[in-house]
């Protein structure tokens, strides 16, 4: 009998709760909002069985499209053949993190806004783009001795010692 | 010489590190987390908005009604009503009586509601007491929503837990409920008997007990009811007197703070932990304790050998 493709197919491992975390899952999951336009990571959980996403979706980040009762639409990027696809699917809160892919944004926005402001009080026009890593200074070498290497003259006797 | 006999060892290593504890609260026994995921989860699409719980706790001598909304920090209590607060209001003896649930959770339902300035609009059930009463939406705002959390009693039909319910009920709160658990609701009829809760609500099942303990085995009687004796409490007087606290507790809900001043040191419950230092520090004691005694032991043994 050949190996069955249905919706749960190979999903043995990936769907298989870790070690020693069985059972009720902590309530944080179900006390936190979402809010259109917000990213989040889906992470599926086997111990509950309603609306969860297909295996495909498991480990992708998406944004929030929109708010139901129970569940979350979020929006993935699919590659299908010669394109990517939007994809809309419906998720139950369990199988859904908030992502961290844009805090670092979020925080440097935060910053920057409190610098201009501070530096338009000032008067002064800054910038506050990054930015990348330049080449390195130069530098002396510290503490070098310097050891002159010389070719030794061949020696027949000694080197071939153990047999001609 | 003393061997163990051969018992094979029951818990072995590996079972200790397979094991998997339960949380918490649930290995101390004081939640039952299926119920409180249910009665957490708020709809997705109503954001932020608070589910509020109307919380029943029972303890031997206090009864504890609380309102209390869930966040990610820690639950938050909007407010709490103790049966220790009904001396205030003139009752001083039975604080863990269903007649006493019924007021407690009267004073926190009239607490709250004058919390939130809604007392004027919902005044609840001022008449009929006993019959099943549920609050009427008033023309500006919706009456204040709460879920019961029972925790982990076992609801059977006259629990003091719905006692308390019944109490916030009649105070105001829009908690839904059927009376099919009811102190007075008969199986074989399937109806409340409004008289019998009436009864129950203003103590009458502990007033018929003190009559007919009072007649047939008065030593009984001077041992269970002492501190009703000592007050002077009859038992024809005990529904007045659940009266008069019941207006009392309408009149003024408002939660007093007490005067006491909080200690400055804040006691400790627990042992201090050591530092890496002292714990080095002790064991070296301990080790030195060990030696100058097997020391002395020696030194006994050869004097005993010479």
């Amino acid at each position: 009998m050949p190996a069955g493709h249905g919706l749960r197919s190979r999903t043995r491992d990936l769907f298989a709760r870790p070690f020693r975390k069985k059972g009720y899952i902590p309530l944080t999951t179900y006390l936190r909002t979402y809010r259109i336009g917000d990213y989040v990571d889906i992470k599926v959980n086997g111990a509950v069985h309603k609306g969860m996403p297909h295996k495909f979706y498991h480990g992708r980040t998406g944004s929030v499209w929109n708010v139901t009762k129970r569940a979350i639409g979020v929006e993935i990027n699919k590659q299908v053949g010669n394109r990517i696809i939007r994809k809309r699917i419906h998720v139950r809160v369990e199988h859904v993190q908030p992502s961290r892919c844009n805090e670092e944004f979020r925080q440097r926005k935060l910053a920057n806004d409190k610098l201009k402001a501070e530096a338009k009080a000032r008067g002064e026009v800054i910038s506050t783009k990054r930015q990348p890593q330049g080449p390195k200074p130069g530098f002396m070498v510290e503490g070098a001795t310097l050891e002159t290497v010389t070719p030794i003259p061949y020696d027949v006797v000694n080197d071939l010692k153990g047999g001609y | 010489m003393g061997f163990e006999p051969f018992v094979k060892a029951q818990k072995i290593k590996p079972y200790f590190k397979r094991f998997q504890v339960k949380y918490k609260r649930r290995r101390e026994g004081k939640t039952d987390y299926r119920a409180r995921i249910r009665l957490i989860n708020q709809d997705k699409n109503k954001y932020n908005t608070p589910k509020y719980r109307f919380v029943v706790r029972f303890t031997n001598k206090v009864i504890i009604a609380q309102i209390i909304s869930a966040s990610i920090a820690g639950d938050m209590v909007l407010a709490a009503a103790y049966s220790h607060e009904l001396p205030r209001y003139g009752l001083e003896v039975g604080l863990t009586n269903y007649a006493a649930a019924y007021c407690t959770g009267l004073l926190l339902a009239r607490r709250v509601l004058k919390m939130l300035e809604m007392d004027e609009e919902y005044q609840g059930n001022l008449e009929t007491p006993g019959e099943d009463y549920s609050v009427e939406p008033a023309e500006s705002r919706r009456p204040f929503r709460a879920l019961l959390d029972v925790g982990l009693v076992r609801t059977t039909t006259g629990n003091r837990v719905f006692g308390a319910l019944k109490g916030a009920l009649d105070g105001g709160l829009d908690i839904p409920h059927s009376d099919k658990r009811f102190a007075g609701f008969s199986k074989d009829n399937k109806q409340l008997d409004a008289e019998v809760h009436r009864k129950y609500i203003f103590g009458g099942h502990v007033a018929a007990y003190m009559s007919s303990l009072m007649e047939d085995e008065p030593e009984k009687y001077q041992s269970q009811f002492s501190e009703y004796i000592k007050r002077g409490i009859e038992p024809d007087g005990i529904e007045s007197m659940y009266k008069r606290v019941h207006a009392a507790i309408r009149a003024d809900p408002t939660a007093k703070k007490s005067e006491k001043a909080p200690p400055k040191e804040h006691k400790r419950y627990n042992l201090k932990k050591l530092t890496y230092e002292e714990r080095k520090a002790k064991l070296i004691e301990r080790l030195n304790a060990l030696n100058s005694a097997a020391a002395d032991d020696e030194d006994d043994d050869d004097e005993d050998d010479e």
